[in-house]
């Protein structure tokens, strides 16, 4: 038998990647789930299991396939997200797709608007001094409160001129996202070294030169982080904005729906709905990062 | 062009602080002829970057007279009298080799860049490192990219601060003789700030000698060296005769005391 030669001996990390503690995350949580779901259930249960005539296997069946449950077990969410996504049509109003893509529609709309806002006034904050006093409170004003508390404000106001769907719940969401975007920017524009910006100065660049050239390519990766930030919440800005207003449409009308109506199972789906569109709306965000900043030759 | 590229007359700048007033520069008197490579040389607090920033109007003096090119450094900044580089070669790390060479041409508005970025580029021996990132590059080829910058819109005047301080010796000694070839081609004023004695011989026409506390020049030493020389000067006894002058020079002015 040979001895290996010492080198080779160290063992070297494999790229398996992340899959396996997230795979053993998600079976806690589902365990725990199932598990919780038996007494969170029994006010609704307890008498049914009773009548059976008890036992494992009544309290089992009875806990996780409740109808109109306190929490439902994750398989009968999964029923529901398949039969409403994939069962039906995905322009009816039964279609989780249909509300999701309502949903979505706003929360795109605000958060370009949102942004933008953001951009725009960090460009100001940081080039006009008086703004950056003035203007910074007004801000983070702005985000003390409560976004429920003004939503139905705003939706009634505008509905009053004529506005009213997709643009008001736009700007709810935009009123939200702007904020990370604004501080996000200020960081970013601001963060050029004074090397930098004295090289701008040598060679009499123009203040806009210094923003374009300079401030903006600089303040990229400042941006990308703020927009994920942004576009959760812009996500969340448009389903609260669904809340008050008695839609009849979007992941929110889904929820207050559901809430009417007992139908936790429908709640519960919904919610999945809006996770998974905020997942992948951040999903889409970083893509679009690492491909821009590789374009700006980021060490890969 | 008549006159002297730089004039000083008692220039001082005074830097308010929140405990007492710092005398960066007292009283300096300085001329800079067209064609002269100027070294200032001293120990840190002496004032040569900063006046050297005053020339570049990056810094504006107290009290005291300045011409760049016979006008403020402010107006001489404006038309764009002169190259600076910096300590750090404060490359645009967004920006490739070839368009960090470019940018003073994009912000000017030349219309002949690609030509004038390959000539550079060449000056600097980087050919072939067009397309590469600041961070492909080490610190000495950073250093030349920025360099080469300075050099792309052909200002009569280059300012560098401690450009190769941050670069090992064996890098150092190669780059300045790059830039004396570059100096002695090109036909260029240079005023080049430093804190080596070995650099600053070999490489002047003319060295500074400065002393901090307050910020003030010592003694000004015209070498007389040669301008076509290499590295093999630095044996010479005239070479040492004046690297133990400017040693004499900072020790008058106390700067080798705490």
């Amino acid at each position: 038998m040979s001895a290996a030669p010492a080198i080779a001996a160290r063992p070297v990390a494999r790229e398996t990647g992340n899959a396996v503690p997230v795979t053993v995350v998600c079976l806690c949580i589902l365990l725990a789930w199932y598990l919780a779901a038996i007494p969170m259930n029994w006010v609704i249960t307890g008498p049914k299991i009773e009548a059976a005539g008890g036992g494992l296997s009544n309290i089992l069946s009875f806990s996780w396939n409740d109808a109109r449950p306190v929490i439902p077990a994750p398989h009968q969410i999964a029923q529901e997200l398949w039969k409403s996504v994939f069962t039906v049509a995905p322009w009816s109003v039964k279609s989780l797709l249909y509300h999701g893509w309502i949903t979505l529609s706003s929360t795109l709309l605000g958060f370009v608007l949102g942004s933008l806002l953001g951009i725009a006034l960090a460009i100001a904050i940081v080039h006009v001094k008086f703004l950056a006093k003035s203007l910074m409170p007004w801000i983070i004003a702005s985000q003390t409160i409560p976004i429920l508390a003004i939503a139905p404000m705003v939706i009634v106001v505008l509905g009053s001129i004529g506005f009213t769907g997709l643009v008001p719940k736009s700007l709810i969401s935009m009123y939200l996202c702007f904020f990370p975007v604004t501080i996000g920017m200020v960081k970013g524009l601001t963060s050029p070294e004074t090397t930098q910006l004295d090289l701008m100065r040598t060679y009499h660049a123009s203040t806009s030169q210094v923003l374009w050239k300079l401030r903006f390519p600089a303040s990229v990766p400042f941006l990308f982080t703020s927009l994920k930030v942004a576009v959760a919440i812009a996500l969340t800005g448009a389903i609260v904005g669904e809340l008050p207003t008695g839609a009849i449409a979007g992941i929110g009308a889904r929820l207050l729906q559901g809430s009417y109506y007992g139908q936790t199972v429908q709640i519960w789906a919904a919610l999945f709905m809006g996770s998974f569109l905020a997942a992948a709306l951040v999903w889409l965000v970083s893509v679009a990062e690492r491909f821009t900043l590789r374009r700006m030759g980021e060490k890969p | 062009m008549a006159g002297p590229v730089i004039s000083a007359r008692e220039l001082s700048l005074v830097f308010q602080t929140a405990d007492a007033p710092v005398y960066a520069l007292s009283k300096v008197n300085l001329e800079v002829e067209d064609g002269d490579f100027v070294s200032f040389i001293g120990p840190s607090g002496c004032g040569k970057t900063t006046l050297l920033r005053v020339i570049a109007d990056l810094e504006q003096a107290t009290s005291g007279t300045i011409t760049v090119n016979g006008m403020t450094p402010q107006e001489a900044r404006l038309k764009r009298a002169y190259g600076y580089v910096f300590q750090a070669p404060a490359l645009y790390p967004w920006r490739t080799v070839e368009r960090n060479v470019g940018l003073p041409l994009e912000i000017m508005g030349f219309d002949n860049a690609p030509e004038r970025i390959a000539r550079n580029l060449e000056r600097v021996n980087l050919k072939g490192f067009e397309k590469k990132y600041p961070w492909q590059l080490s610190g000495g080829m950073q250093q030349r990219v920025s360099i080469a910058r300075a050099l792309a819109f052909d200002p009569k005047l280059l300012l560098m601060d401690e450009p190769f301080g941050a670069l090992d010796e064996i890098v150092r000694d190669k780059l300045n003789q790059q830039l004396l070839e570059l100096w002695d081609r090109t036909k260029k004023t240079v005023v080049f700030v430093t804190h080596s004695i070995p650099e600053a011989v070999f490489l002047s026409s003319k060295i500074v000698v400065m002393s901090p506390r307050p910020g003030r020049i010592i003694d000004v030493i015209e070498t007389n060296l040669p301008r076509n020389r290499t590295l093999d000067i630095r044996e010479t006894p005239e070479f040492l005769k004046l690297a133990h002058r400017v040693r004499e020079g900072l020790k008058a002015g106390h700067s080798y005391e705490d």
